[in-house]
């Protein structure tokens, strides 16, 4: 049971000057379930990364197997023996279940697929797993915790040593998480596996997990047996810094309220009941599929509302589009900047301005004065205007992206932001965070939504926390990233199991 | 530092230095211009009167309908959408016109033509941009639907147009024929848009990210109405054009495969399939192009079979050059 089957040593990863991975040293043994843990952005992904070939690490071993490699391809790693299951399935909804357990490396009888073999060989692998899935079945026929089952049975006709599980349960119910977890105990005790489990919910680690480890800012916090670990250590590990707000002068919070929701339902999400008030920064945190993103596309009309009311400024409103909400004073700066707000091909000018053309942006001459003034109180670098949008670094990207809706005398009461910093680096975080309290200082609000607790607390006055579509808490002070943790990573009972199953369809 | 490290960052600058004056974006860049003029000398040699003003005149009315649908074409393709249907819209508003002329007069005519150019195109940008149906899918449909349309109401040629509506086919004012007035025009206005108004940027905006242009707040589905409007009234001015120019309007033929020569001239002109940029000078190069291949093959007395062939290779290779283009980013 304790022969260990992975190793590493010292691995280290930097993009740039930016250190991502600094040391791990961990032993992955066969047979033993070891839960992995971590905020975002501590390295988890790039770690998986590292061990499936799809990162390259700057320096250290894996050893697998007593083979030591300094890098591995993602073919390498198939051939050592690390099998993967990311969260998001790379499953083909069009074909059957046995076409996709053999994608790829199909099995071949003169040349043409022997569809017969590989039915044979699929309701094998399942057998293993104590289940019973028809080969011939459609996948796209299947529930999501059995198209997860698929994606393992893939996983495993390359006889893995050891399998990785990357948040496989965020989008299963109750059920389909206790049928999960009985396959990777299957697999762990009667097949020997070494499995490394990666997850948000604590919970979640008790039920399943033999060791826990928890990364934070790309190092190994500490490894420790299941029974050792409890709530508030892990939540403690995960986010130790309960960082001093004292020091930040609470800003003079007006009492006109500008956005109010009561019992109010997207699809997904709900019932809402929030004030936000001129001046204020409101928070919104939850991990995915907390229906953050659901919340904040149907308050501009992106997405349907199911019920409740919405008044913005005193009226009622009901936007049907982004750009109906936008004429009433609210807009969004989305998610994942590059399929969502960046042009990347378009000029800075073009980017920053492509809202205001037909309106504010009149002339050219006129264009390049806002832009002027724009990219100096942005601090824009470089403050160049025919610059294509996708040359500029992240943090730039996104003041080009928030840019858009702060220039002043537009009109816009309420500002919502969706994971505002991703892929943006600490400095220009805090320029961001610096426009934005200018903005509230102004008179304006902002709703901004975010899974990084670290983000939360370093600009909210006051958070929402949300849970799998449902608000579990409203924090007016003491906000820290232990409480954040701890109150987003409680299984919630899974009553909203298949309008997740919805949601995430729908995404 | 070594020498060899110092040579080593020499060696790295010339690299870049070689980079900065490499001949691939220049090539191209000026690969259609230069074409052109390698055509048109080409053409003089085989028969020197190609290169006379006189020549070009002609040319400009051959390329006149082409060009009228091919600006607004090309706006649509910019944002990402094609319609397939303009050669049989092209032929079925030549049939309206013709069956109305004994009835409306000329004025009302012409303008009651461009309103069934309009209504068409709002119909494919409705099916389009409402309610999200695939542009292709849609526009074949429409491509057939008015082809068989025509030929219905129509089943023999239409001949015998009032006098002051011939004479747009060959008038002319200042010393240019009118129908290339029109498609001078159809191009400024075209350039104008897309340089000046919000029309303009938003259509590129949605030929790069549509997604990310619905959220910015841009009218999505309206913009993508208002451009296969356009589309649909460049088609039944193009029609209008055609059957002025050739007196007659026949059902069967007129205006078929115009959306092959269409697109030809757009791919020429550097506009990508999937939209997203492009510049209406190069498509009316593209357009010219075509207008001296056809004008100069006839020149040289070659059969109508061999100029086909010929244009579908000058398509291949404006396809050619385009993934060129795109490799370079």
């Amino acid at each position: 049971m304790s022969d260990v089957v992975a190793k590493i040593d010292n691995l280290r990863k930097s993009y740039g000057t930016v250190e991502v991975l600094r040391g791990i040293d961990l032993a992955f043994r066969g047979g033993e379930i070891h839960a992995f843990l971590g905020a975002n952005g501590a390295g988890k992904s790039t770690f998986l990364g590292c061990l499936s070939g799809a990162v390259t690490p700057s320096a250290g071993t894996i050893t697998i197997r007593g083979t030591p490699h300094s890098a591995l391809t993602p073919r390498q790693a198939r051939d050592a023996g690390i099998g993967i299951i990311y969260q998001h399935f790379q499953v083909i909804g069009d074909l059957t279940v046995a076409d996709n357990v053999f994608l790829g490396n199909e099995i071949r009888r003169w040349g043409v697929v022997d569809s017969r073999a590989q039915n044979a060989r699929t309701k094998e692998l399942f057998a293993r797993l104590d289940l019973e899935i028809d080969p011939t079945r459609p996948l796209s026929s299947l529930s999501v915790g059995e198209r997860q089952i698929v994606e393992i049975a893939r996983a495993l006709r390359l006889k893995p040593d050891l399998l990785i599980l990357d948040e496989p349960t965020a989008a299963l119910s109750e059920h389909e998480m206790k049928a999960l977890h009985r396959v990777v105990r299957q697999l762990a005790r009667a097949e020997g596996l070494a499995v490394v489990y990666v997850t948000h919910l604590i919970d979640e680690i008790e039920q399943i997990a033999d060791k826990v480890t928890v990364l934070r800012d790309g190092q190994v916090v500490w490894t420790r047996p299941v029974n050792e670990a409890d709530h508030v250590a892990l939540a403690q590990a995960i986010a130790p810094n309960m960082t001093d707000r004292s020091d930040r002068t609470a800003p003079p919070r007006r009492d006109d309220a500008v956005l109010e929701l009561r019992d109010y339902r997207s699809g997904y999400t709900g019932p809402v009941d929030l004030t936000l008030h001129r001046g204020e920064i409101l928070g919104l945190y939850g991990l995915l599929g907390s229906g953050r993103t659901d919340l904040l596309e149907s308050l501009i009309g992106a997405r349907g509302r199911a019920s409740g009311s919405f008044r913005l400024a005193g009226r009622d409103i009901a936007p049907r589009s982004p750009r109906a909400a936008r004429d009433r004073g609210l807009a969004l700066v989305a998610s994942d900047r590059n399929e969502q707000s960046l042009f990347a091909e378009l000029s800075a000018l073009d980017n920053l301005l492509m809202p205001h053309f037909g309106g504010l942006a009149g002339s050219s001459a006129r264009q390049r004065q806002l832009f002027a003034e724009s990219a100096q109180r942005l601090q824009l670098r470089p403050a160049r205007a025919d610059l294509n949008g996708g040359r500029f670094s992240g943090g730039n990207a996104q003041k080009l992206m928030m840019g858009r809706w702060l220039f002043p005398g537009i009109g816009i009461e309420v500002l919502l932001l969706d994971e505002p910093t991703q892929g943006v680096d600490i400095g220009a975080r805090e320029e961001l965070y610096t426009l934005l309290r200018d903005f509230v200082a102004t008179g304006g609000a902002v709703l901004v939504a975010s899974s990084d607790p670290d983000e939360i607390v370093a600009i909210a006055d006051r958070v929402l926390v949300l849970n799998q579509g449902s608000p579990v808490a409203l924090l007016e002070d003491g906000i820290t990233e232990e409480r954040l943790v701890h109150l987003s990573h409680k299984t919630v009972h899974r009553s909203t199991a298949h309008a997740a199953e919805r949601h995430l369809a729908t995404e | 530092m070594s020498e060899k490290t110092l040579a080593a960052g020499a060696a790295r600058t010339d690299e870049r230095a070689g980079e900065a004056w490499s001949w691939g974006p220049v090539l191209t860049n000026l690969a259609l211009p230069i074409a052109v003029v390698l055509l048109a000398l080409f053409f003089y040699t085989q028969a020197p009167v190609f290169l006379t003003l006189n020549n070009w005149i002609s040319i400009s009315v051959q390329v006149a309908t082409l060009m009228t649908i091919a600006v607004p074409f090309a706006i649509l393709l910019m944002a990402g959408k094609v319609d397939l249907g303009v050669g049989s819209l092209l032929g079925f508003s030549g049939v309206v016109a013709g069956l109305l002329f004994p009835h409306l007069g000329v004025t009302l005519t012409i303008v009651v033509t461009l309103l069934v150019g309009v209504g068409f195109g709002l119909l494919n940008g409705v099916l389009v941009g409402w309610f999200a149906m695939s542009p292709i899918i849609v526009t074949l449909g429409t491509l057939t639907l008015l082809r068989g349309l025509g030929q219905w109401l129509s089943p023999h040629p239409l001949f015998g147009f009032p006098e002051s509506f011939s004479y747009l086919g060959y008038g002319r004012v200042a010393g240019l024929p009118i129908l290339t007035w029109i498609m001078l025009g159809v191009l400024v206005t075209g350039i104008l848009v897309m340089r000046y108004t919000a029309l303009g940027r938003h259509t590129v905006a949605i030929g790069v990210n549509e997604r990310a242009a619905y959220l910015v707040g841009i009218r999505v589905k309206l913009t993508v109405i208002l451009l296969y409007v356009m589309v649909g009234l460049g088609a039944a001015l193009a029609g209008l054009m055609s059957i002025a120019r050739i007196n007659s309007a026949p059902s069967g033929t007129l205006g078929v495969g115009m959306e092959l020569g269409v697109l030809t001239a757009v791919l020429l002109g550097g506009i990508p399939f999937t939209g997203g940029k492009g510049s209406l000078l190069r498509v009316a190069l593209g357009v010219w192009l075509l207008g001296m291949l056809s004008n100069g093959l006839i020149l040289m007395n070659m059969p109508t079979e061999a100029s086909l062939m010929i244009t579908g290779i000058v398509l291949v290779l404006a396809a050619g050059l385009d993934v060129l283009r795109r490799r370079r980013g």
